[in-house]
């Protein structure tokens, strides 16, 4: 990672859904380290430029730099597709595989040599979750499924995360030590962060930065502090 | 049993087989296309695929003689070209099989293949697999229910095949007679045992082969 460069610097324009009215997208983010709230109502766009980062959505113009690596360049005609773009992406229902048990599912994105390695076994304890390595998706609680999702995606050792609402499915008491426990990953790792979320105590404990949505534009960026304190949580 | 009775029920389990190998892949790859791809003729194309399950047999038939006759668009040209004559023989029975099967497997397919979430495929996308990739460890394996259920009510439905098969592949003893076709001839000749033996090995088979389905499948499948 270079230190010089920002961690995260994009803009992004691209329409989604059908003719005749579909739903633009607008949006400037910039980071310099650490982990960046995407704020907002909902609808406001916010999943929809977390997906647009990935790659999952095509965009018409802009382009997304990570740590000095270009990802999407329009006016150059760089866009790497989602399978190179080494993003951890955590959706708002985790999506784990129901298919496969709970190390299957961390490493699934590993070489195939290594996905009975040493290495997700790594993921499995730095999140507190080797003793469920064995045990099937479909049982496990929110908080558990939760932080299965995000070994899984930092197990890839991805140059950007991206989380989707991840407290949202998660009850009041596993909410805060998972809390901590992304911002240790993130911080211990080096890995900026995007986090999409509409609940303004979560964006206070959470953000670096903070960028406001509203109807598919940001309107405003500042630290999370900062622009709630000037207008309070919704 | 006689060498003479055994004969339908293998050519129809190989026939059925055949049909299913090739008609499976093709049909699978039809049900993942329907279900992601949104293209301009989606609807024309979804038509034509359930149209084999809809037309009287006879016009099916009709059809794969037109098109695989010695006079046929392709079946003129495999002969001029391979020396190959498909009507009237078991290779026709495939053909005929496999067209009517074609749209139970899409049909069954399609749904379960619409019903893996998105978001699963999205993942595997951010986790450094290609489009081939998430097909392969993503989108058929949380679909496979769905798809083994396809695949057995395909077969069951080749096995079953009669009316196509009867005119484009002929009923000649030792040859293209199917345990269906078998059933047609001993009724017409008064052989009543001939006919039940049949009645009851396709009874038996298509029980089993739904309750597979079934099994495979329940939300799809089980009422």
């Amino acid at each position: 990672m270079s230190h010089e460069s920002p961690a995260i610097d994009a803009r992004l324009s691209f329409d989604v859904g059908e003719k005749p009215k579909p739903f633009r997208v607008e949006a400037e983010l910039a980071l310099d380290h650490g982990i960046l709230i995407l704020f907002g109502p909902s609808g406001a766009g916010k999943t929809l430029t977390l997906l647009a980062l990935a790659g999952l959505v095509a965009v018409a113009s802009g382009h997304v730099k990570v740590s000095g690596e270009t990802l999407l360049d329009t006016v150059r005609g760089i866009s790497l597709p989602t399978h190179r773009r080494r993003v951890g992406y955590v959706p708002q229902d985790q999506a784990l595989f129901p298919f496969l048990d709970v190390a299957g599912n961390v490493s699934f994105g590993l070489p195939r040599a290594l996905r009975t390695g040493p290495r997700a076994l790594a993921w499995l304890d730095d999140l507190g979750i080797a003793h469920l390595a064995k045990a099937r998706v479909d049982s496990l609680s929110g908080g558990e499924r939760q932080r299965v999702a995000l070994a899984r995606a930092l197990a890839v050792e991805p140059r950007l995360l991206l989380l989707d609402e991840p407290f949202a499915s998660i009850d009041e008491e596993s909410t805060e030590p998972l809390r901590e426990l992304v911002r240790d990953v993130v911080r211990r790792h080096r890995i900026p962060a995007v986090l999409v979320t509409h609940d303004a105590d979560e964006a206070v404990a959470m953000g670096d930065r903070m960028t406001r949505f509203a109807r598919g534009k940001t309107v405003e960026t500042g630290t999370p502090r900062t622009l709630l304190g000037r207008e309070p949580a919704t | 049993m006689t060498a003479d009775a055994v004969f339908p029920v293998v050519l129809s389990l190989r026939v059925a087989t055949l049909a299913l190998a090739l008609i499976g892949p093709i049909g699978v790859a039809l049900a993942f296309v329907q279900a992601r791809a949104r293209y301009r003729l989606r609807r024309l194309v979804d038509a034509l695929i359930l149209l084999p399950l809809v037309l009287p047999p006879s016009v099916l038939g009709f059809f794969l003689i037109v098109t695989f006759g010695r006079r046929g668009l392709l079946g003129g040209l495999l002969e001029r070209a391979f020396g190959i004559r498909l009507v009237f023989t078991p290779a026709a029975a495939v053909i005929a099989s496999a067209v009517v099967a074609l749209p139970i497997v899409v049909k069954t397919v399609q749904p379960a293949i619409e019903s893996v979430s998105a978001d699963l495929e999205a993942v595997a996308r951010t986790l450094g697999l290609s489009p081939s990739a998430v097909v392969l460890r993503v989108t058929l394996p949380a679909a496979w229910r769905g798809v083994l259920a396809g695949l057995v009510l395909g077969f069951a439905r080749a096995l079953g095949e009669f009316g196509a098969t009867l005119m484009f592949a002929g009923n000649v003893p030792g040859r293209t007679n199917t345990m269906p076709l078998e059933i047609f001839t001993a009724y017409q000749t008064g052989d009543d045992a001939r006919a039940g033996l049949y009645v009851g090995i396709l009874t038996v088979l298509s029980l089993v082969i739904v309750l597979a389905a079934n099994s495979a499948s329940p939300r799809m499948l089980a009422r």
